[in-house]
């Protein structure tokens, strides 16, 4: 039985506002079949376990994973879905390995966010009896967290603003990104008031898009390939699901999580440890929220952090080199895409968002509104 | 030479799938009395004493039973807010809260929990912040049907002004 599990290959498709030319099994095949590529695997025979990402309520099927077991070789086999975000896909694949029971296990999540309406679909998240007639959605839940953060330690639309600025600049270097450029500070104030204090540009745009991933026990992993990226710590955690049980500035879901990963990861100063993160800013003031949550700075502390430079990705600790979700990532795709990030910087396959001499890095994906449910992952090379 | 442009086939198709849910015997009392005395309603846990709104089975934290039922006033203090541009759907009727319009979180006085509902202020942020008291305004009695529309909005108490410019 294994004690370490590895991702052995990762493959995303481009991420865009809207894919008429795929339905959900041709755009799966794309990340599926091109990650089997590049690791020189195939199916059904090289790989014992298959676990998609997707929502029924997203996907506008019963069981979303039900049409696409085709394509990611569970004819016939076994194939499970994870309902939560892409970290937490991970963590159930690797609980596997490290069980005895499977050697090689194939992970893609799916979404297209293009084909449905998501503040109607977010809307369905609360509770029927409570608020869910007031029409609450996921932005209008993040706003009243935004405006709780940026209240609580006297923070400013600026200090938001600077995140979106970096993070599009990040996505310039990143193929898979839908939206990319320059952006001032003052292009982010001035963009259409959407909830305040959120406006159009802090928020991740609607994109349709894959990402598939293949993990593996050690012994196996290192006859596929000589480039693994070890996962060194998982954790996962819940908060309170109706808004108004939590402080929305505070983050204990998440630190729990991150807590737990680390632990196993061995690492007692995450400051120190990590080379750089992949965070799921759905809006531009999660980034600095997470950044907290994650350990990576005093609570509070993160705008100042990012002011500085030490975010970018020439700095002492790069978030979201990629561009982040605020580039365009479909949501339950975000954590395996803030894995899959992670893995190519950890394989210096970055291209020219590559963080220079990247050892550890921490990979962060939540599910529910304001970030109910939390998943870090610590992986090294 | 023009090429023409593949076609692409959606197919659209409206989901339309009709539930009744169950409030159970928690929000059943809370929305009754509500509906019927015009009062709010709470849990108290037995262990850590914290007052829950909504009334919910099992305390999260202590995981025991909650059975104490305490009045809240139809009064408290706001810990946040958002104007809305977004035209965010009643999925009761299926039309559309009309924006601008104002959510807020408001922490009714004896409870720890705060309540989400619509604030009735003009949305414009020298009108609201942090820290305004506001108080529950109800339908009257003959129009409430024993749902959370029974409450219209809160609405800031008079009389009262911004502490100081904010800068964000």
């Amino acid at each position: 039985m294994t004690e370490r599990v590895a991702i052995v290959g990762v493959a995303q498709t481009r991420f865009a506002p809207k894919r008429v030319d795929v339905n959900y099994g041709e755009m799966a095949y794309e990340a599926i079949s091109q990650v089997l590529r590049d690791t020189g695997l195939t199916l059904p025979g090289d790989v014992d376990n298959a676990i998609s990402c997707s929502h029924d309520i997203w996907d506008g099927q019963t069981i979303s994973n039900i049409g696409i077991t085709d394509v990611i070789g569970g004819h016939l086999r076994s194939e499970e879905k994870m309902a939560l975000d892409g970290t937490t896909a991970v963590y159930y694949g690797m609980v596997g390995i490290l069980s005895g029971e499977y050697n090689c296990t194939l992970i893609m999540a799916h979404t297209k966010m293009s084909q449905t309406n998501r503040n109607i679909v977010n809307n369905v998240a609360f509770d029927p009896i409570y608020t869910r007639m007031l029409g609450f959605d996921y932005t209008s839940a993040a706003a009243l967290q935004a405006r709780r953060y940026l209240y609580k330690y006297g923070l400013t639309r600026e200090d938001t603003a600077r995140v979106v600025v970096k993070n599009l600049a990040n996505a310039r270097h990143n193929p898979s990104a839908h939206q990319v450029g320059v952006v001032t500070i003052e292009d982010v104030l001035s963009s259409p008031a959407v909830a305040t204090p959120i406006h159009r540009l802090d928020i991740a745009p609607d994109t349709d898009g894959a990402v598939a991933i293949i993990i593996a026990s050690e012994e196996r992993a290192r006859q596929i390939t000589d480039k693994p990226v070890w996962v060194l710590g998982i954790g996962s955690c819940y908060d309170a699901h109706y808004l108004g049980d939590r402080d929305l500035a505070n983050t204990f879901a998440l630190e729990k999580a991150a807590g737990r990963a680390y632990a196993m990861a061995g690492i007692k100063n995450p400051r120190r440890a990590v080379d750089l993160a992949e965070v799921g800013e759905e809006f531009s003031y999660q980034e600095l929220l997470w950044m907290e949550g994650l350990g990576l700075c005093e609570r509070g502390e993160a705008a100042k952090v990012v002011a500085s430079g030490a975010t970018a990705i020439g700095g002492k600790l790069p978030v979201n080199a990629s561009g982040g979700l605020l580039s365009g990532v479909p949501i339950n795709v975000a954590g395996l895409n803030r894995v899959a990030e992670a893995v190519l910087q950890l394989r210096g396959e970055a291209g020219e968002r590559q963080v220079r001499g990247a050892k550890i890095a921490v990979a962060q994906g939540h599910s529910g509104f304001c970030g109910q449910h939390q998943c870090v992952v610590v992986l090294g090379n | 030479m023009a090429t023409k442009e593949k076609e692409w086939i959606s197919i659209p198709m409206t989901v339309d799938v009709p539930y009744r849910f169950a409030a159970g015997e928690y929000l059943t009392k809370t929305l009754t009395e509500l509906r019927d005395n015009g009062r709010i309603y709470a849990v108290e846990c037995p262990k850590c004493k914290r007052v829950q709104l909504p009334p919910r089975i099992v305390c999260a934290e202590c995981h025991v039973k909650n059975e104490r039922w305490v009045e809240l006033a139809l009064e408290g203090t706001l810990a946040g807010f958002t104007i809305m541009y977004l035209p965010l759907t009643d999925p009761t009727t299926g039309k559309p809260h009309e924006p601008p319009f104002v959510y807020g979180s408001v922490r009714l006085d004896g409870a720890t929990s705060v309540m989400d509902h619509f604030v009735d202020v003009e949305p414009d942020r020298e009108k609201v912040w942090v820290g305004m008291r506001c108080r529950v305004v109800l339908r009257p009695r003959e129009e409430r049907i024993g749902d959370l529309s029974d409450i219209r909005f809160f609405e800031p108490l008079p009389g009262q002004k911004k502490p100081q410019p904010s800068t964000h």
